[in-house]
Formats: C-alpha cells, sequence, structure tokens
C-alpha cells in the first residue's frame, strides 16, 4: 500500500507494544493531559514513543469556551511538554469543560452568538500566545441547542477560528452526529468550513441510542461516517487523519485496520 | 481584557448545576425544544456522560472494589460521590483522593469497613503510579563517613512509597481479584478477613511494587518516614537495625541519605 497519512491514537493499553515492535504508523496523536507531569513515568513512556514517531497533542484541559480564567498550572505544563516533543499540532475543543472549578471532563457545547464568538475567539489567542504557537480547534459532537443561538455551528465554528486566526480540526464523526441530532445535512456543514484553516480530521465511532447518537469513541467508524469523510477528503486533499479510539479500546491492529481504511479512501478521493 | 458574557455566566452556572446536583430546570429553559427528546432528557444526556466519564475512571482506580460490591452498586455510589465531590482540576487523575473516606462514612459499609481498606490501598497504587521520578543514591557513600556522620543519617523512602497497616487482610483480598493465576490463591471465603496487614506499595522504574512486610519492618520504615536519625534507629531496633536498613535498601524500599 501507498504512504498515507494517517494515525491512530495512542492509548496507554498499546504503549508497551508499540515501543517493543515498532510498528508502521505515520504519526500519533496523544491524550496531552495524561503526559503532563514532568518526571513522572507517563511523561518517560511519552519521550520514549516521541523518539520513534511524530506526535500530535490532543487536550480537553483548555477549556477554550468557559467563563473561569485559564488553569495557570495546566498552561505551564503543557507549554513545558510542548517544549519536550515538538509535537506537528497542539489541539484542543470549541466548548467549555469546567466552571466555578468544577470540572466536567467532557465537552460541553457554547451558543451561537455574536459576543460568544468574540470572547472565545480572545481566549483562543491568549492560548495561542501562552503556548507560543498555533492552536488546533475541533468541533464537538452536541445532544442539544441552546436558545440563544443566532446561527448555525458552522457559521459559529468558521466565525471563531477566522476571528482567532487558529488552525481547525474537523471531526467528521461529531459532525455526522449532531446533523442526526439536529436534522441538518452534514454537507452543508462540510461545504462551509474554510478549506484553508484544516490541520487535521477526526474519525470515530458513535452509538445509536434510539433517540439520539452519541458519540462514544468505542466502535468502528460507520458507513456513513466513511461516506462523509470521502467527501471531506475531495474538499480538501490528504489532511493528516486520525482514528480514534477510547473506550472498549480494541487490538492495535484494528486500530491500524481503521487507519489504513482512512487511507485507502485519501489514495482514492483526493484531488 | 477578554470579559466573558453575563449571559454565558449563568448558561455555564446553571448547566454545571444540571450536571453536578441533578438540578437540569434552569438550563432546560434555554434549551431548544426538538425531536422526542424534552429539553430535560437532552441535559441530562449530558449528566448521564460526565458521570459516564467519572465513573469509568473510578472503576479503572478501585477495580477491586467494583468487583466486590459489584459494578450496580459501585455505579450507584460514584453518582453520590461526583454530586458531592466534583473534580476541581483538570488533571483527570488528581481525582479520586477522599473515596475512601466516603465509603467509610457511608451506611452501606458500616458492617463491610474491610472494603474501604481495600479502596486505601487502590489510592496508593494509583499515587504511587504517578509520584515523581527519583534518582537512588550511592549508598555504599555510607562507608566513607565519619562515625558521627554516620550517626545523624536520615533515610528516605521513595516519594512513590505508602506505608500501610490494616486490621483487615487487604493484601490476600486484593490478590485475589487480580486476573493473573498464581499459586497459593485461595478464594476469598477462605480468606480470614479480621487480621493485621502490613503492606507496601511503590514504583521501581516503570514497575508498581506491593508486598507485604512484617510489623517491624512496618516499624522501621515507619520511623524511617519520621526522619529518624540512624541514632534513633539503632536505640529503637537495636541489634536488628542493620538488617532491617540493610533489607530495606536492597528492595529499594529507602532510595537516598543524607547526613549532617
Amino acid at each position: 500500500m501507498e504512504e498515507h497519512s494517517c494515525g491512530i491514537g495512542l492509548r496507554f493499553e498499546h504503549i508497551d507494544r508499540i515501543l517493543k515492535e515498532q510498528p508502521n504508523i505515520p504519526w500519533l496523536e496523544v491524550l496531552s493531559d495524561n503526559y503532563l507531569n514532568p518526571d513522572s513515568v507517563q511523561q518517560d513512556y511519552l519521550l520514549s514513543i516521541a523518539e520513534l514517531y511524530p506526535l500530535s497533542l490532543h487536550g480537553v484541559g483548555m477549556s477554550i469556551g468557559s467563563v473561569d480564567p485559564f488553569n495557570e498550572d495546566y498552561f505551564s505544563l503543557l507549554k513545558a511538554l510542548i517544549d519536550r516533543v515538538n509535537p506537528q499540532r497542539v489541539s484542543d475543543h470549541l466548548c467549555w469543560t469546567a466552571v466555578h472549578g468544577r470540572v466536567t471532563h467532557d465537552l460541553i457545547p457554547l451558543p451561537y452568538t455574536d459576543e460568544t464568538i468574540r470572547y472565545v475567539a480572545g481566549r483562543i489567542r491568549e492560548a495561542q500566545e501562552r503556548l507560543e504557537r498555533e492552536i488546533v480547534i475541533e468541533n464537538v459532537s452536541s445532544y442539544l441547542q441552546y436558545k440563544q443561538s443566532v446561527m448555525t455551528e458552522w457559521e459559529f465554528f468558521t466565525a471563531v477560528v477566522e476571528e482567532a486566526d487558529c488552525g481547525l480540526l474537523l471531526d467528521v464523526n461529531n459532525i455526522y452526529v449532531s446533523a442526526m441530532n439536529h436534522n441538518f445535512d452534514p454537507l452543508d456543514y462540510l461545504h462551509a468550513i474554510p478549506t484553508r484553516r484544516v490541520r487535521q480530521i477526526h474519525l470515530a465511532g458513535y452509538e445509536d441510542r434510539g433517540t439520539h447518537l452519541l458519540d462514544t469513541h468505542g466502535n468502528h467508524v460507520t458507513e456513513p461516517v466513511w461516506d462523509l469523510y470521502a467527501q471531506a477528503v475531495k474538499q480538501l486533499g490528504n489532511i493528516p487523519t486520525l482514528i480514534e479510539w477510547d473506550n472498549d479500546v480494541p487490538e492495535l491492529e484494528i486500530l491500524l485496520a481503521e487507519a489504513d481504511k482512512a487511507g485507502s479512501i485519501q489514495l482514492e478521493h483526493a484531488a | 481584557m477578554n470579559t466573558p458574557p453575563e449571559s454565558l455566566k449563568q448558561l455555564q452556572t446553571h448547566f454545571s448545576e444540571a450536571v453536578f446536583s441533578d438540578q437540569r430546570g434552569l438550563i432546560a429553559e434555554s434549551v431548544t425544544q426538538q425531536g422526542a427528546l424534552s429539553a430535560e432528557q437532552r441535559v441530562g444526556i449530558y449528566r448521564n456522560s460526565v458521570h459516564g466519564i467519572l465513573w469509568q475512571y473510578l472503576a479503572s482506580l478501585y477495580p477491586v472494589c467494583n468487583q466486590l460490591v459489584g459494578e450496580q452498586f459501585f455505579e450507584g455510589f460514584s453518582d453520590l460521590f461526583i454530586d458531592q465531590h466534583p473534580p476541581t482540576t483538570p488533571f483527570l487523575a488528581d481525582y479520586g483522593d477522599g473515596f475512601a473516606a466516603f465509603m467509610r462514612e457511608h451506611e452501606a459499609f458500616a458492617k463491610i469497613r474491610w472494603i474501604n481498606q481495600v479502596a486505601e490501598l487502590e489510592w496508593a497504587r494509583h499515587q504511587a503510579w504517578h509520584a515523581t521520578n527519583q534518582v537512588v543514591s550511592d549508598f555504599s557513600l555510607l562507608g566513607t563517613l565519619t562515625e558521627e556522620q554516620q550517626l545523624s543519617a536520615q533515610f528516605q523512602l521513595p516519594d512513590s512509597m505508602w506505608v500501610l497497616h490494616s486490621p483487615y487482610a487487604v493484601h490476600q483480598v486484593w490478590l485475589v481479584h487480580q486476573p493473573e493465576d498464581y499459586g497459593g490463591k485461595i478464594p476469598l471465603e477462605e480468606i480470614q478477613l479480621q487480621q493485621d496487614d502490613y503492606i507496601i506499595v511503590w514504583r521501581s522504574e516503570r514497575q508498581l511494587q506491593q508486598v507485604q512486610i512484617n510489623e517491624q519492618q512496618w516499624q522501621f520504615l515507619s520511623a524511617v518516614r519520621q526522619n529518624k536519625s540512624l541514632a534513633e534507629l539503632s536505640e529503637q531496633f537495636q541489634e536488628q537495625v542493620g538488617v532491617l536498613l540493610a533489607s530495606a535498601i536492597q528492595h529499594g524500599w529507602i532510595i537516598s541519605f543524607r547526613h549532617y
């Protein structure tokens, strides 16, 4: 098979095997929040991995959309980790995860308003200044919409990344999940994305709960999401793509097979 | 100055109340009615998701407790804990301290106190894994000190080390619930639960270690933790001090020393 740019998320269950066998993987994405402590065994493992593979750092801890001040410790540890592993990309989500000092460790959506755009874009700019580099912001799945929203999610997403002058991480699965939950056409979302800002794509599996789709990251990528990914590749070209699988993590071979499938779609559909 | 909008402050406050106090009414008023689910049900998806993430995390920290009380009870008990003790930092590995104490205070555990002792052991393992790496001293340098310097020497346990004493046989209970088979593994019902147990947990390089020790070793390591000098240790442990110290250094239970 020709080379492609499809990586997998590094999961702790696979670290020893990856270090020992050094399989051919174009790059790995790391859940940065789990490896922030310097001089820890976790970070030791990551530094060993960083010697073998290009890395991207992906977190949930910035809480970009929160009304709370940024967590100083979090940013200083993240900056130190960035300096140590020199990642290709550093990403977090267009959402909030904590407020009034209570941390959900989950991705809660924002209302799509002009004042939220100004506020969140300002926060992203501040994060970029603190980290002294571009950060990449990802769209999240959602299960509700706020009455105060005055625009579509894609209009909001586009306006935020343009005003913040940051990168964009396009989660194709999240587009599909939100489209089904809120009854919009996922292609409308895809076509509105500012192509020049897309740095990375995420693919993952959801679960159909009957009344809604739930973004579980615990299964294979579904066929409709593969189809949407093919459309994204046609539109965007070969953007580095990642298979996310966080729950019921399978054997490494299954993750690598999913990455190869994404690679085949890249080779078939990219212009 | 990037000031957050007042409406966003209010929305996040109400959302947080729904997630950690199950008061969904106020945030539901801000949510659009659509499809088969009510606004409160849509908010409930997030409460369930947050609790699910944290419950699964607690189950990974306390796997033996999870097995002992059953997954269903563990999930319900975790819900109570999460509402009363929500995470306060973005570092998930910080979360879960106090779970054993929360068990101790809960009436469901009044007659099975030994389970919260298992929880304390599991928290010790978690903390030991995440402790900071340390450099091991060259103990041959002890022999180059004057007698006065040697007697003033104080020894350090690894930061990762937890020295535990339980009135219950928690080490055996923990072993029985490991997936690996080993010689001498006995069923839980055959364990005599009420017996003193002395356990140490620490990390050596990338290996988590957990061993039973005897009462004298436990007293010795506890005294070392209290920064007692070699002179004070000699007085307390008399002729045994040499064996206790050499054994502790050999096993990696003591990793450094300082003298005055």
